[in-house]
Protein backbone atom coordinates (compact mmCIF):
# COMPACT_ATOMS: atom_id res chain seq x y z
CA UNK A 1 0.00 0.00 0.00
CA UNK A 2 1.38 3.67 -0.86
CA UNK A 3 0.74 6.14 1.51
CA UNK A 4 -1.04 9.51 -0.12
CA UNK A 5 0.33 12.65 0.86
CA UNK A 6 -2.19 13.38 3.68
CA UNK A 7 -1.36 10.06 4.85
CA UNK A 8 2.23 10.79 4.95
CA UNK A 9 0.98 14.31 6.87
CA UNK A 10 -1.22 12.03 9.57
CA UNK A 11 1.65 9.16 10.16
CA UNK A 12 4.22 12.34 10.76
CA UNK A 13 1.94 14.15 13.42
CA UNK A 14 0.93 10.85 14.75
CA UNK A 15 4.12 9.64 15.52
CA UNK A 16 4.73 12.42 17.95
CA UNK A 17 1.80 12.39 20.26
CA UNK A 18 2.20 10.61 23.43
CA UNK A 19 -0.25 8.72 25.74
CA UNK A 20 -2.22 11.00 28.17
CA UNK A 21 -1.37 13.89 26.44
CA UNK A 22 -4.15 17.04 25.55
CA UNK A 23 -4.53 17.87 22.23
CA UNK A 24 -6.24 20.99 20.66
CA UNK A 25 -8.42 20.53 16.77
CA UNK A 26 -10.52 23.13 15.78
CA UNK A 27 -13.90 22.51 13.71
CA UNK A 28 -13.93 25.11 10.95
CA UNK A 29 -13.57 26.07 7.42
CA UNK A 30 -14.25 23.75 4.18
CA UNK A 31 -12.01 22.15 1.37
CA UNK A 32 -8.98 21.59 1.22
CA UNK A 33 -8.29 24.37 4.45
CA UNK A 34 -11.00 21.73 6.33
CA UNK A 35 -8.46 18.70 5.61
CA UNK A 36 -5.44 20.97 7.19
CA UNK A 37 -6.75 22.14 9.59
CA UNK A 38 -9.78 19.66 11.27
CA UNK A 39 -9.39 16.34 8.61
CA UNK A 40 -5.39 15.91 9.00
CA UNK A 41 -5.12 17.09 12.96
CA UNK A 42 -8.50 14.71 13.77
CA UNK A 43 -6.98 11.88 12.05
CA UNK A 44 -3.42 11.35 13.21
CA UNK A 45 -4.72 12.44 17.11
CA UNK A 46 -7.14 9.34 16.56
CA UNK A 47 -4.66 7.32 14.96
CA UNK A 48 -2.37 7.39 17.96
CA UNK A 49 -4.94 6.76 20.09
CA UNK A 50 -5.36 3.23 18.34
CA UNK A 51 -1.88 2.88 17.98
CA UNK A 52 0.21 3.67 20.73
CA UNK A 53 -1.35 6.58 22.78
CA UNK A 54 -4.80 5.20 24.21
CA UNK A 55 -5.16 7.71 26.79
CA UNK A 56 -4.52 10.34 24.28
CA UNK A 57 -7.50 13.19 24.89
CA UNK A 58 -8.77 15.33 22.36
CA UNK A 59 -10.32 18.98 22.73
CA UNK A 60 -12.18 19.09 19.27
CA UNK A 61 -14.05 22.64 19.00
CA UNK A 62 -15.57 22.67 22.45
CA UNK A 63 -15.92 19.27 23.41
CA UNK A 64 -13.73 17.48 24.92
CA UNK A 65 -12.89 13.54 24.78
CA UNK A 66 -15.51 13.13 21.13
CA UNK A 67 -16.80 9.70 20.76
CA UNK A 68 -14.54 9.08 17.52
CA UNK A 69 -15.44 5.72 17.07
CA UNK A 70 -17.76 6.77 13.90
CA UNK A 71 -16.10 8.92 11.52
CA UNK A 72 -17.70 12.42 11.01
CA UNK A 73 -19.38 12.11 7.49
CA UNK A 74 -21.43 15.12 7.27
CA UNK A 75 -20.70 18.35 9.78
CA UNK A 76 -23.57 20.35 9.62
CA UNK A 77 -24.63 22.55 12.73
CA UNK A 78 -27.03 20.13 14.09
CA UNK A 79 -24.09 16.94 13.82
CA UNK A 80 -21.71 19.42 15.87
CA UNK A 81 -24.13 19.92 18.69
CA UNK A 82 -25.08 16.27 19.21
CA UNK A 83 -21.87 14.78 18.56
CA UNK A 84 -20.97 12.64 21.72
CA UNK A 85 -18.35 13.70 23.86
CA UNK A 86 -16.94 13.88 27.60
CA UNK A 87 -17.36 17.96 28.34
CA UNK A 88 -18.40 21.06 26.86
CA UNK A 89 -18.24 24.10 29.42
CA UNK A 90 -21.45 26.52 29.26
CA UNK A 91 -19.02 29.09 28.95
CA UNK A 92 -16.22 28.53 26.47
CA UNK A 93 -13.92 31.11 28.32
CA UNK A 94 -13.62 27.62 30.59
CA UNK A 95 -11.55 26.06 27.77
CA UNK A 96 -9.93 29.66 27.11
CA UNK A 97 -8.76 29.50 30.71
CA UNK A 98 -7.42 25.84 29.96
CA UNK A 99 -5.37 26.91 27.38
CA UNK A 100 -3.31 30.30 29.17
CA UNK A 101 -3.03 27.91 32.13
CA UNK A 102 -0.73 25.44 29.81
CA UNK A 103 -2.98 22.49 29.74
CA UNK A 104 -2.91 21.38 26.51
CA UNK A 105 0.34 19.71 24.78
CA UNK A 106 -0.41 20.13 21.37
CA UNK A 107 -2.34 22.34 19.09
CA UNK A 108 -3.03 22.33 14.98
CA UNK A 109 -2.12 25.53 13.63
CA UNK A 110 -2.90 26.82 9.51
CA UNK A 111 -2.53 30.43 8.53
CA UNK A 112 -2.41 32.48 5.45
CA UNK A 113 1.23 33.05 6.20
CA UNK A 114 4.03 31.82 8.29
CA UNK A 115 7.33 33.22 8.69
CA UNK A 116 11.23 31.91 9.01
CA UNK A 117 10.62 32.05 12.66
CA UNK A 118 7.41 30.59 12.66
CA UNK A 119 4.94 33.45 13.11
CA UNK A 120 2.22 33.30 11.87
CA UNK A 121 -0.01 35.36 10.60
CA UNK A 122 -4.50 35.12 10.15
CA UNK A 123 -5.38 38.56 10.65
CA UNK A 124 -4.51 40.61 7.34
CA UNK A 125 -2.41 40.83 4.42
CA UNK A 126 -1.25 44.27 3.70
CA UNK A 127 -0.44 47.22 5.81
CA UNK A 128 -2.56 48.37 9.07
CA UNK A 129 -3.42 51.83 7.21
CA UNK A 130 -4.80 49.66 4.53
CA UNK A 131 -4.91 46.00 4.32
CA UNK A 132 -5.29 44.48 0.91
CA UNK A 133 -6.79 41.13 2.45
CA UNK A 134 -8.91 41.07 5.44
CA UNK A 135 -8.53 37.73 7.03
CA UNK A 136 -10.61 36.54 9.64
CA UNK A 137 -8.67 37.88 12.79
CA UNK A 138 -7.02 36.10 15.75
CA UNK A 139 -9.12 33.62 17.51
CA UNK A 140 -7.52 31.31 20.14
CA UNK A 141 -4.21 30.97 18.24
CA UNK A 142 -2.15 33.74 19.62
CA UNK A 143 -2.32 31.45 22.71
CA UNK A 144 -1.98 28.24 20.21
CA UNK A 145 1.42 29.82 20.36
CA UNK A 146 2.22 31.33 23.15
CA UNK A 147 1.04 28.61 25.79
CA UNK A 148 0.73 25.58 23.99
CA UNK A 149 3.69 22.98 24.80
CA UNK A 150 4.23 21.66 20.96
CA UNK A 151 1.60 23.67 18.80
CA UNK A 152 2.45 21.96 14.84
CA UNK A 153 1.49 23.91 11.84
CA UNK A 154 -0.17 21.92 8.96
CA UNK A 155 0.01 23.78 5.93
CA UNK A 156 0.49 23.42 2.05
CA UNK A 157 3.48 24.59 0.98
CA UNK A 158 3.95 27.43 -1.03
CA UNK A 159 5.46 30.74 -1.66
CA UNK A 160 2.58 33.25 -0.76
CA UNK A 161 2.04 31.06 1.96
CA UNK A 162 5.62 30.68 3.95
CA UNK A 163 7.16 33.91 3.38
CA UNK A 164 10.28 35.89 5.18
CA UNK A 165 8.38 38.00 7.53
CA UNK A 166 4.47 37.87 8.19
CA UNK A 167 2.61 41.16 7.56
CA UNK A 168 1.08 41.04 10.88
CA UNK A 169 2.21 39.05 13.90
CA UNK A 170 -0.96 37.09 14.89
CA UNK A 171 0.82 34.66 16.43
CA UNK A 172 4.48 34.79 18.16
CA UNK A 173 6.70 32.12 17.56
CA UNK A 174 9.93 32.44 17.93
CA UNK A 175 9.95 36.35 16.84
CA UNK A 176 12.96 37.66 14.62
CA UNK A 177 16.10 36.37 16.17
CA UNK A 178 16.01 39.42 18.31
CA UNK A 179 13.40 39.21 20.10
CA UNK A 180 13.53 35.89 21.37
CA UNK A 181 10.58 33.67 23.74
CA UNK A 182 12.84 33.71 26.81
CA UNK A 183 13.62 37.67 26.47
CA UNK A 184 10.10 38.31 25.83
CA UNK A 185 9.18 35.79 29.36
CA UNK A 186 7.40 32.60 27.09
CA UNK A 187 7.86 29.67 29.00
CA UNK A 188 8.86 27.35 26.73
CA UNK A 189 6.21 26.46 23.91
CA UNK A 190 6.42 28.06 20.40
CA UNK A 191 5.81 26.16 16.66
CA UNK A 192 8.02 22.59 17.30
CA UNK A 193 7.11 20.72 14.04
CA UNK A 194 5.59 22.47 10.21
CA UNK A 195 3.69 19.33 8.35
CA UNK A 196 3.38 20.23 4.75
CA UNK A 197 2.31 18.42 1.63
CA UNK A 198 5.96 18.14 0.30
CA UNK A 199 8.40 18.14 3.71
CA UNK A 200 8.58 18.17 7.27
CA UNK A 201 10.66 21.44 9.23
CA UNK A 202 11.15 21.91 12.47
CA UNK A 203 12.93 24.95 13.95
CA UNK A 204 16.33 25.39 15.00
CA UNK A 205 18.06 26.12 18.52
CA UNK A 206 17.90 30.06 16.97
CA UNK A 207 14.13 29.69 15.95
CA UNK A 208 14.37 29.24 12.44
CA UNK A 209 12.73 26.97 10.39
CA UNK A 210 14.76 23.63 9.35
CA UNK A 211 13.86 21.17 6.74
CA UNK A 212 13.80 18.09 8.96
CA UNK A 213 12.65 15.30 5.87
CA UNK A 214 11.20 14.97 2.40
CA UNK A 215 8.22 12.95 1.48
CA UNK A 216 8.97 10.37 -1.08
CA UNK A 217 10.13 11.70 -4.85
CA UNK A 218 10.48 15.35 -3.23
CA UNK A 219 14.00 17.37 -3.36
CA UNK A 220 15.13 19.97 -2.09
CA UNK A 221 14.79 22.48 -4.95
CA UNK A 222 11.17 20.82 -5.08
CA UNK A 223 10.71 22.25 -1.66
CA UNK A 224 12.86 25.73 -2.09
CA UNK A 225 10.82 26.60 -4.79
CA UNK A 226 7.91 26.78 -2.98
CA UNK A 227 8.95 28.57 -0.51
CA UNK A 228 10.13 32.71 -0.56
CA UNK A 229 12.87 32.42 2.16
CA UNK A 230 15.59 29.61 2.50
CA UNK A 231 15.24 27.50 5.12
CA UNK A 232 18.26 25.77 7.26
CA UNK A 233 18.46 22.00 6.40
CA UNK A 234 19.25 19.54 9.16
CA UNK A 235 22.59 17.73 8.06
CA UNK A 236 20.76 14.68 8.90
CA UNK A 237 18.12 14.87 6.14
CA UNK A 238 15.53 11.88 5.88
CA UNK A 239 12.50 10.79 3.92
CA UNK A 240 9.52 10.89 5.89
CA UNK A 241 8.64 7.76 7.38
CA UNK A 242 6.11 6.02 5.28
CA UNK A 243 3.29 4.72 7.56
CA UNK A 244 3.24 1.21 8.05
CA UNK A 245 0.51 -0.99 7.15
CA UNK A 246 -1.58 -1.60 9.77
CA UNK A 247 -1.26 2.40 10.08
CA UNK A 248 -2.84 2.73 6.64
CA UNK A 249 -5.53 0.19 7.49
CA UNK A 250 -6.39 1.74 10.48
CA UNK A 251 -7.33 5.40 8.63
CA UNK A 252 -8.57 3.65 5.45
CA UNK A 253 -11.10 1.12 7.46
CA UNK A 254 -11.52 2.43 10.59
CA UNK A 255 -11.47 5.79 11.57
CA UNK A 256 -11.93 7.52 8.35
CA UNK A 257 -13.53 5.08 5.83
CA UNK A 258 -15.89 7.45 3.98
CA UNK A 259 -13.10 9.81 3.13
CA UNK A 260 -14.55 12.69 4.58
CA UNK A 261 -11.38 13.85 6.83
CA UNK A 262 -8.89 13.56 4.11
CA UNK A 263 -10.74 13.16 0.83
CA UNK A 264 -9.29 16.89 -0.46
CA UNK B 1 -40.66 40.93 38.25
CA UNK B 2 -42.60 42.92 35.26
CA UNK B 3 -43.66 42.23 31.75
CA UNK B 4 -40.73 43.02 29.42
CA UNK B 5 -42.42 41.18 26.40
CA UNK B 6 -42.39 43.81 23.71
CA UNK B 7 -42.61 43.27 19.84
CA UNK B 8 -38.85 42.42 17.74
CA UNK B 9 -39.07 46.47 16.57
CA UNK B 10 -39.86 47.91 19.80
CA UNK B 11 -37.08 45.63 21.27
CA UNK B 12 -34.44 46.35 19.27
CA UNK B 13 -35.37 50.44 19.14
CA UNK B 14 -33.29 50.41 22.61
CA UNK B 15 -30.30 50.05 20.74
CA UNK B 16 -29.66 53.96 19.47
CA UNK B 17 -26.98 55.55 16.78
CA UNK B 18 -23.42 55.89 18.22
CA UNK B 19 -23.75 52.86 21.18
CA UNK B 20 -21.15 50.34 21.67
CA UNK B 21 -22.76 46.87 20.77
CA UNK B 22 -22.07 43.95 21.89
CA UNK B 23 -23.54 41.41 19.72
CA UNK B 24 -23.96 37.53 20.64
CA UNK B 25 -24.19 34.16 18.97
CA UNK B 26 -21.16 32.47 17.60
CA UNK B 27 -19.71 31.39 14.26
CA UNK B 28 -22.94 30.30 12.31
CA UNK B 29 -25.45 29.95 15.05
CA UNK B 30 -27.53 32.42 17.05
CA UNK B 31 -26.93 35.62 14.88
CA UNK B 32 -29.58 37.69 16.19
CA UNK B 33 -30.69 38.84 13.44
CA UNK B 34 -34.42 40.08 13.25
CA UNK B 35 -33.23 42.09 15.88
CA UNK B 36 -30.39 43.84 13.46
CA UNK B 37 -32.84 43.64 10.30
CA UNK B 38 -34.82 46.59 12.48
CA UNK B 39 -31.69 48.21 13.25
CA UNK B 40 -31.09 48.12 9.35
CA UNK B 41 -35.13 49.30 9.17
CA UNK B 42 -34.02 52.51 11.61
CA UNK B 43 -30.71 53.38 9.89
CA UNK B 44 -29.38 53.27 12.59
CA UNK B 45 -25.51 54.71 12.11
CA UNK B 46 -22.14 54.95 13.79
CA UNK B 47 -22.35 51.39 15.86
CA UNK B 48 -19.22 50.25 17.51
CA UNK B 49 -19.54 46.48 17.58
CA UNK B 50 -18.08 43.98 19.82
CA UNK B 51 -18.07 40.28 19.25
CA UNK B 52 -16.66 36.97 19.96
CA UNK B 53 -16.85 34.47 16.73
CA UNK B 54 -19.37 36.53 14.60
CA UNK B 55 -20.91 35.99 10.62
CA UNK B 56 -24.13 37.10 9.34
CA UNK B 57 -24.78 39.85 12.29
CA UNK B 58 -21.68 41.82 11.50
CA UNK B 59 -21.49 41.56 8.07
CA UNK B 60 -25.05 42.04 8.13
CA UNK B 61 -24.87 45.51 9.94
CA UNK B 62 -21.42 46.45 8.19
CA UNK B 63 -23.16 45.67 4.44
CA UNK B 64 -26.13 48.26 5.58
CA UNK B 65 -23.62 51.19 6.54
CA UNK B 66 -24.56 51.10 10.28
CA UNK B 67 -20.76 50.45 11.49
CA UNK B 68 -18.33 52.32 12.24
CA UNK B 69 -15.79 50.60 14.36
CA UNK B 70 -15.47 46.29 15.14
CA UNK B 71 -13.55 44.91 18.12
CA UNK B 72 -13.49 41.06 18.49
CA UNK B 73 -11.71 38.05 17.86
CA UNK B 74 -12.92 36.67 14.53
CA UNK B 75 -15.43 37.79 11.54
CA UNK B 76 -16.16 35.51 8.74
CA UNK B 77 -18.32 33.18 7.57
CA UNK B 78 -16.92 29.69 8.80
CA UNK B 79 -18.08 27.39 5.99
CA UNK B 80 -18.92 29.85 3.40
CA UNK B 81 -15.59 31.73 4.00
CA UNK B 82 -14.82 35.07 4.66
CA UNK B 83 -17.58 37.71 5.65
CA UNK B 84 -17.69 39.82 2.30
CA UNK B 85 -19.25 42.93 3.60
CA UNK B 86 -17.01 43.41 6.58
CA UNK B 87 -14.14 42.35 4.53
CA UNK B 88 -14.25 45.15 1.83
CA UNK B 89 -15.11 47.45 4.36
CA UNK B 90 -12.13 46.66 5.86
CA UNK B 91 -10.23 46.83 3.18
CA UNK B 92 -11.21 50.21 1.76
CA UNK B 93 -10.47 51.74 5.24
CA UNK B 94 -14.77 52.28 5.96
CA UNK B 95 -14.56 50.44 9.54
CA UNK B 96 -11.97 50.31 12.09
CA UNK B 97 -11.03 46.87 13.71
CA UNK B 98 -9.90 46.22 16.77
CA UNK B 99 -8.76 42.94 17.24
CA UNK B 100 -8.21 40.65 20.45
CA UNK B 101 -7.56 37.08 21.28
CA UNK B 102 -10.03 35.02 23.23
CA UNK B 103 -8.36 35.10 26.48
CA UNK B 104 -7.97 39.33 25.84
CA UNK B 105 -11.60 39.09 25.11
CA UNK B 106 -13.17 37.16 27.67
CA UNK B 107 -11.16 39.43 30.30
CA UNK B 108 -12.49 42.74 28.53
CA UNK B 109 -16.09 40.64 29.02
CA UNK B 110 -15.24 39.31 32.75
CA UNK B 111 -14.10 42.76 33.60
CA UNK B 112 -17.60 44.41 32.48
CA UNK B 113 -19.30 41.67 34.57
CA UNK B 114 -17.56 42.14 37.64
CA UNK B 115 -17.78 45.63 37.59
CA UNK B 116 -14.06 46.07 36.95
CA UNK B 117 -12.20 49.04 34.83
CA UNK B 118 -9.42 46.50 33.37
CA UNK B 119 -8.41 43.17 34.66
CA UNK B 120 -4.95 41.50 34.11
CA UNK B 121 -4.40 38.70 31.36
CA UNK B 122 -1.32 36.59 31.12
CA UNK B 123 0.88 38.64 28.69
CA UNK B 124 0.95 37.39 24.82
CA UNK B 125 3.68 39.39 23.76
CA UNK B 126 5.59 39.98 20.58
CA UNK B 127 2.41 40.42 18.43
CA UNK B 128 1.25 43.36 16.20
CA UNK B 129 -2.24 43.28 17.79
CA UNK B 130 -0.76 43.51 21.73
CA UNK B 131 1.27 46.76 20.99
CA UNK B 132 -1.54 49.04 20.91
CA UNK B 133 -2.47 51.59 23.21
CA UNK B 134 -5.47 50.21 24.89
CA UNK B 135 -3.17 47.52 25.81
CA UNK B 136 -1.33 48.34 28.64
CA UNK B 137 1.06 46.49 31.45
CA UNK B 138 0.76 46.30 35.41
CA UNK B 139 2.77 44.74 37.85
CA UNK B 140 1.63 42.16 39.89
CA UNK B 141 1.89 43.55 43.59
CA UNK B 142 2.19 40.02 44.94
CA UNK B 143 5.15 38.65 43.01
CA UNK B 144 6.13 41.64 41.00
CA UNK B 145 5.61 39.70 37.12
CA UNK B 146 4.55 42.13 34.71
CA UNK B 147 0.84 41.19 33.42
CA UNK B 148 -0.88 42.98 30.08
CA UNK B 149 -4.28 44.57 31.34
CA UNK B 150 -7.62 44.91 28.56
CA UNK B 151 -10.13 47.84 29.49
CA UNK B 152 -14.17 46.37 30.47
CA UNK B 153 -16.01 46.05 27.52
CA UNK B 154 -18.14 48.60 28.21
CA UNK B 155 -21.10 48.49 26.39
CA UNK B 156 -24.20 50.63 25.88
CA UNK B 157 -26.43 47.88 24.25
CA UNK B 158 -26.31 44.18 24.15
CA UNK B 159 -27.83 41.96 21.69
CA UNK B 160 -28.72 38.08 21.75
CA UNK B 161 -30.62 35.41 20.25
CA UNK B 162 -31.88 32.34 22.60
CA UNK B 163 -33.72 29.76 22.51
CA UNK B 164 -36.35 30.58 24.75
CA UNK B 165 -37.69 32.94 27.75
CA UNK B 166 -40.79 34.15 29.74
CA UNK B 167 -42.36 36.95 29.61
CA UNK B 168 -40.24 38.40 31.95
CA UNK B 169 -37.10 38.06 30.20
CA UNK B 170 -35.78 34.75 32.16
CA UNK B 171 -33.88 33.34 29.07
CA UNK B 172 -33.39 29.84 29.40
CA UNK B 173 -31.12 27.30 27.02
CA UNK B 174 -31.75 23.48 26.68
CA UNK B 175 -29.79 20.45 28.61
CA UNK B 176 -28.44 19.93 25.48
CA UNK B 177 -26.60 22.60 22.82
CA UNK B 178 -23.98 23.87 21.51
CA UNK B 179 -22.20 26.05 24.39
CA UNK B 180 -19.19 27.27 21.67
CA UNK B 181 -20.17 30.80 22.68
CA UNK B 182 -19.69 33.79 25.14
CA UNK B 183 -23.78 34.92 25.18
CA UNK B 184 -23.65 33.66 28.48
CA UNK B 185 -20.44 35.97 29.70
CA UNK B 186 -22.19 39.13 27.49
CA UNK B 187 -25.50 38.90 29.64
CA UNK B 188 -23.86 39.29 33.03
CA UNK B 189 -21.45 42.27 31.29
CA UNK B 190 -24.74 44.08 29.49
CA UNK B 191 -26.33 46.92 30.84
CA UNK B 192 -28.65 47.55 28.47
CA UNK B 193 -29.71 43.85 26.95
CA UNK B 194 -32.09 43.20 24.49
CA UNK B 195 -32.50 39.34 23.86
CA UNK B 196 -35.10 37.99 21.19
CA UNK B 197 -36.12 34.07 21.25
CA UNK B 198 -37.38 31.90 19.19
CA UNK B 199 -40.62 30.84 21.73
CA UNK B 200 -41.86 32.83 24.99
CA UNK B 201 -42.61 29.96 27.10
CA UNK B 202 -44.93 30.02 30.36
CA UNK B 203 -42.90 30.79 33.77
CA UNK B 204 -44.56 28.18 34.99
CA UNK B 205 -41.89 25.96 32.98
CA UNK B 206 -38.90 28.15 33.98
CA UNK B 207 -39.29 27.43 37.65
CA UNK B 208 -39.40 24.26 37.38
CA UNK B 209 -35.84 24.03 36.18
CA UNK B 210 -33.65 27.40 37.53
CA UNK B 211 -30.37 26.08 36.58
CA UNK B 212 -31.24 26.23 33.03
CA UNK B 213 -31.92 30.04 32.91
CA UNK B 214 -28.56 31.35 31.93
CA UNK B 215 -29.58 35.03 31.88
CA UNK B 216 -31.53 36.17 34.70
CA UNK B 217 -34.97 38.63 34.35
CA UNK B 218 -32.95 41.30 36.07
CA UNK B 219 -30.59 41.93 33.67
CA UNK B 220 -32.94 41.93 30.60
CA UNK B 221 -34.38 45.08 29.75
CA UNK B 222 -36.27 43.82 26.89
CA UNK B 223 -37.73 40.07 25.68
CA UNK B 224 -39.44 39.39 21.91
CA UNK B 225 -40.21 36.36 20.36
CA UNK B 226 -38.61 36.02 17.26
CA UNK B 227 -38.85 32.40 15.89
CA UNK B 228 -36.45 31.72 12.90
CA UNK B 229 -34.52 34.93 14.71
CA UNK B 230 -31.13 33.77 13.57
CA UNK B 231 -32.03 32.91 10.22
CA UNK B 232 -30.41 32.23 7.81
CA UNK B 233 -27.71 31.18 10.11
CA UNK B 234 -28.68 28.03 12.67
CA UNK B 235 -30.19 28.24 16.17
CA UNK B 236 -28.56 24.81 17.18
CA UNK B 237 -31.16 22.13 18.44
CA UNK B 238 -33.91 24.14 16.73
CA UNK B 239 -33.04 24.65 13.07
CA UNK B 240 -29.97 24.30 10.91
CA UNK B 241 -28.25 27.07 8.54
CA UNK B 242 -29.49 27.63 5.01
CA UNK B 243 -26.85 26.75 2.67
CA UNK B 244 -28.58 27.89 -0.20
CA UNK B 245 -29.22 31.44 1.52
CA UNK B 246 -25.72 31.40 2.83
CA UNK B 247 -24.46 31.34 -0.86
CA UNK B 248 -26.92 33.66 -2.16
CA UNK B 249 -25.25 36.52 0.61
CA UNK B 250 -22.08 35.14 -0.05
CA UNK B 251 -22.82 36.28 -3.67
CA UNK B 252 -24.45 39.54 -3.12
CA UNK B 253 -21.91 40.48 -0.60
CA UNK B 254 -19.30 40.57 -3.18
CA UNK B 255 -20.30 44.28 -4.25
CA UNK B 256 -21.86 47.13 -2.38
CA UNK B 257 -24.87 47.68 -5.09
CA UNK B 258 -25.86 43.80 -5.28
CA UNK B 259 -25.82 44.00 -1.62
CA UNK B 260 -27.88 47.12 -1.40
CA UNK B 261 -30.32 45.39 -3.63
CA UNK B 262 -30.24 42.05 -1.23
CA UNK B 263 -30.99 44.17 1.69
CA UNK B 264 -34.04 46.23 -0.14
CA UNK B 265 -35.17 42.78 -1.14
CA UNK B 266 -34.96 41.35 2.55
CA UNK B 267 -35.27 43.94 4.61
CA UNK B 268 -36.65 46.95 3.15
CA UNK B 269 -39.41 45.08 1.24
CA UNK B 270 -41.34 42.96 4.11
CA UNK B 271 -42.04 45.24 7.27
CA UNK B 272 -41.07 43.24 10.09
CA UNK B 273 -40.24 39.71 11.12
CA UNK B 274 -42.91 37.82 10.05
CA UNK B 275 -43.43 39.52 6.84
CA UNK B 276 -39.86 38.51 6.32
CA UNK B 277 -40.47 34.63 7.13
CA UNK B 278 -43.34 34.90 4.75
CA UNK B 279 -41.12 36.30 2.03
CA UNK B 280 -38.82 33.54 2.69
CA UNK B 281 -41.31 30.86 2.80
CA UNK B 282 -42.43 28.82 5.59
CA UNK B 283 -42.04 25.48 3.86
CA UNK B 284 -38.33 26.55 3.44
CA UNK B 285 -38.26 27.49 6.75
CA UNK B 286 -40.01 23.95 8.11
CA UNK B 287 -37.11 21.81 6.23
CA UNK B 288 -34.91 23.63 8.61
CA UNK B 289 -35.92 21.77 11.59
CA UNK B 290 -33.78 19.37 13.52
CA UNK B 291 -35.37 17.05 15.88
CA UNK B 292 -34.56 17.97 19.28
CA UNK B 293 -33.80 14.60 20.25
CA UNK B 294 -31.11 14.27 23.23
CA UNK B 295 -27.59 12.18 22.82
CA UNK B 296 -28.38 11.48 19.44
CA UNK B 297 -26.37 11.55 16.26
Amino acid sequence: MTATRNELMVSAIASTLRDEELVFVGVGTSGRAFTLAVGIPLVAARLAQLAHAPALDIYWGNLLSPDLSESPTVLTQDAITRWPGAYAPADVGLKVDMLTRGEFDVSFESAAQVDRHGNLNITRIGTDALPTVRLVGTLAQPEHLAFVKRPIIVCDLSSRVFVESVDYITSFGFGDGTRTRASLGYDGGGPSLVITDHAVFDFGPEGRMRLRTLHPGVTVDDVQARMSFEPEIAEDLEQTPAPSADALRLIREQIDPSGALLRV
Amino acid sequence: MRCKLTSVAEAASLVQSGDRLAVGGSLLRRQPLALCRELVRREVRDLTLVSWASSLATDLLVGAGCVTAWEGIYVGMWWQGGAPNFRRAVETGHIDVTDYSESYLTARFRAAAMGLPFLPVRPIRGTTWTERDDIRTITDPYTGVELHTVPAATTASTILHAYAGDEFGNIVWPVHRDSDDIDLLMGAAANTLVVSVERVIPHSEVVRQPNLTYIPHTKVAAVCEAPFGAYPSSCDTVYDEDQAELAAWAQAGRADEDFAAYLERTISGPTDHAAYLDQVGRERLAALRVEATEGTR
